[in-house]
């Protein structure tokens, strides 16, 4: 669904746009003046039509609830190029970041990617799991073949602490 | 100089020509590196999530840095550099976070160190080591080879956290190629980003990101594309036909590391710089070289 359906007879939520604006730790949002600087840079703007002067407007006006539930939001690539170029320093990126760990808290749908990320650290502290590599010839090989040193898991206090973490709210 | 390391997963997982290249050649620039204890991820996936969590990580690596009594720690990958450095901004502008992170860090005998300077692998060749330092220690001058180089996204950027490099007119890896007698190509599409980040949301898009540039860079007929984040090297070596596959177009581009060349450059065996877990076409490149 696009932002313009989405927001079709939605009304304004004040409580949530608070929400978001204590996420940003001061960044000053309400100074967006919608020079779509941060959009035209955009990485994700050709693919996957991301307009970030877009998000940023929605959520001064209080649309944060529609933001947080829609797929929009997962579309942004990280490049930080917004974040460079804003002149008010209003950074999209933040804001995005803020509004997917809202999406995160109400159980919204999340990329399953994201979500596998986070139990593989649970599991091994890293993200993704050591694999066997095939070369460009097209043989096996793998780190202790390689002369690479033993990769080392974290102590085992490590994931209580961390779950302690994820447990946090601003 | 001796440097903790920290080498982040998408390295130690899948890009192991990097983590070779960079034990190989290090050494040879007087630079010693000491590996933490243990292994763990930067809190990149985790922003996402929860930025709490995610800063929480970044700042326990800082406190497994502080604990080999050493002040530099090498981060060769753009997104842990990034994620460790938006880390320790929050320790020092979040009050209130930073105790809390603190606090999490002890239950597990940790101290965070805001002492503590983190360089990637541009950074700490270019401004630290130095540009007469990698000249002086070639071998086998590259002359004739042109390469284009692809620095990424959030080494760059955001200026006000402290990056390695200007952030609209990167200049440093160039003249780190140029310093090993290569040619460095400027052309339009330097500062495009690779697409990683969506590779946990949108694959399609990430790879045709990847892809469009490749084929943008194939019509300038470089002799390869010089990557310094392992993100990167993914997207645009070992993904290079997946990316063919999506924009609909054969490419042959050889992509490698930038510690991969200067590993040639310093006369360092092919198979210990890792540069048989290329997925590109490198051998056009290497017979070049050897020619």
């Amino acid at each position: 669904m696009s932002l313009t359906d989405l927001m079709t007879m939605a009304t304004p939520n004040l409580e949530s746009r608070e929400k978001i604006l204590a996420r940003l730790c001061g960044r000053d949002l309400v100074n967006c003046f919608q020079c779509i600087k941060c959009t035209s840079g955009c990485t994700a703007l050709k693919l996957l039509e991301l307009r970030p002067h877009e998000i940023v407007k929605l959520v001064n006006l209080g649309f944060v609830d529609e933001l947080a539930s829609s797929d929009i939001i997962w579309t942004c690539a990280t490049c930080l190029k917004c974040v460079q170029r804003c002149p008010q320093k209003a950074s999209p990126y933040h804001v995005i970041v803020a509004l997917r760990n809202l999406a995160v808290e109400r159980e919204a749908k999340v990329p399953e990617g994201y979500l596998k990320a986070v139990s593989q650290i649970l599991e091994t502290g890293l993200a993704e799991p050591c694999r066997k590599i095939v070369t460009r010839k097209m043989e096996t090989v793998d780190r202790e073949c390689l002369g690479l040193p033993k990769v080392c898991n974290p102590k085992e206090s490590f994931q209580a602490v961390f779950m302690k973490a994820m447990e946090e709210k601003p | 100089m001796k440097t903790a390391v920290f080498w982040g997963c998408c390295i130690l997982a899948d890009q192991l020509g990097y983590e070779m290249s960079v034990r190989e050649t290090f050494p040879k620039l007087d630079l010693e590196l000491v590996d933490l204890r243990e292994s763990v991820c930067c809190g990149d996936p985790v922003k996402s999530i929860n930025d709490f969590a995610a800063n929480y990580l970044g700042a326990r690596v800082l406190a497994l840095a502080n604990q080999t009594g050493l002040h530099d720690l090498f981060v060769p990958c753009n997104r842990c550099h990034f994620t460790i450095s938006e880390a320790m901004n929050t320790m020092s502008q979040n009050q209130k976070a930073g105790r809390k992170i603190r606090e999490l860090l002890k239950e597990e005998e940790l101290e965070y160190n805001p002492g503590v300077k983190v360089w990637h692998t541009i950074d700490l060749l270019h401004d630290c080591m130095g540009l007469q330092k990698v000249k002086k220690a070639v071998e086998k001058p590259l002359k004739g080879l042109k390469v284009a180089s692809h620095v990424g996204c959030q080494i760059i950027r955001y200026s006000d956290l402290g990056r390695v490099d200007d952030a609209e007119n990167p200049s440093k890896l160039d003249e780190l190629i140029r310093a090993l007698g290569a040619e460095a190509i400027d052309y339009p599409e330097k500062l495009d980003c690779c697409g990683s980040a969506l590779m946990h949301s949108h694959i399609d898009s990430a790879l045709s990101l990847a892809g469009s540039k490749l084929k943008a860079l194939q019509a300038l007929n470089v002799d390869g594309m010089v990557v310094s984040c392992p993100d990167c090297g993914l997207m645009f070596d070992t993904r290079q036909k997946d990316t063919a596959t999506i924009v609909g177009i054969k490419l042959n581009v050889p992509v490698l590391y930038y510690t991969q060349l200067l590993g040639i450059a310093l006369g360092i065996d092919e198979k210990k710089l890792g540069l048989h877990l290329n997925q590109s076409p490198i051998d056009h490149l290497l017979a070049k070289i050897s020619a």
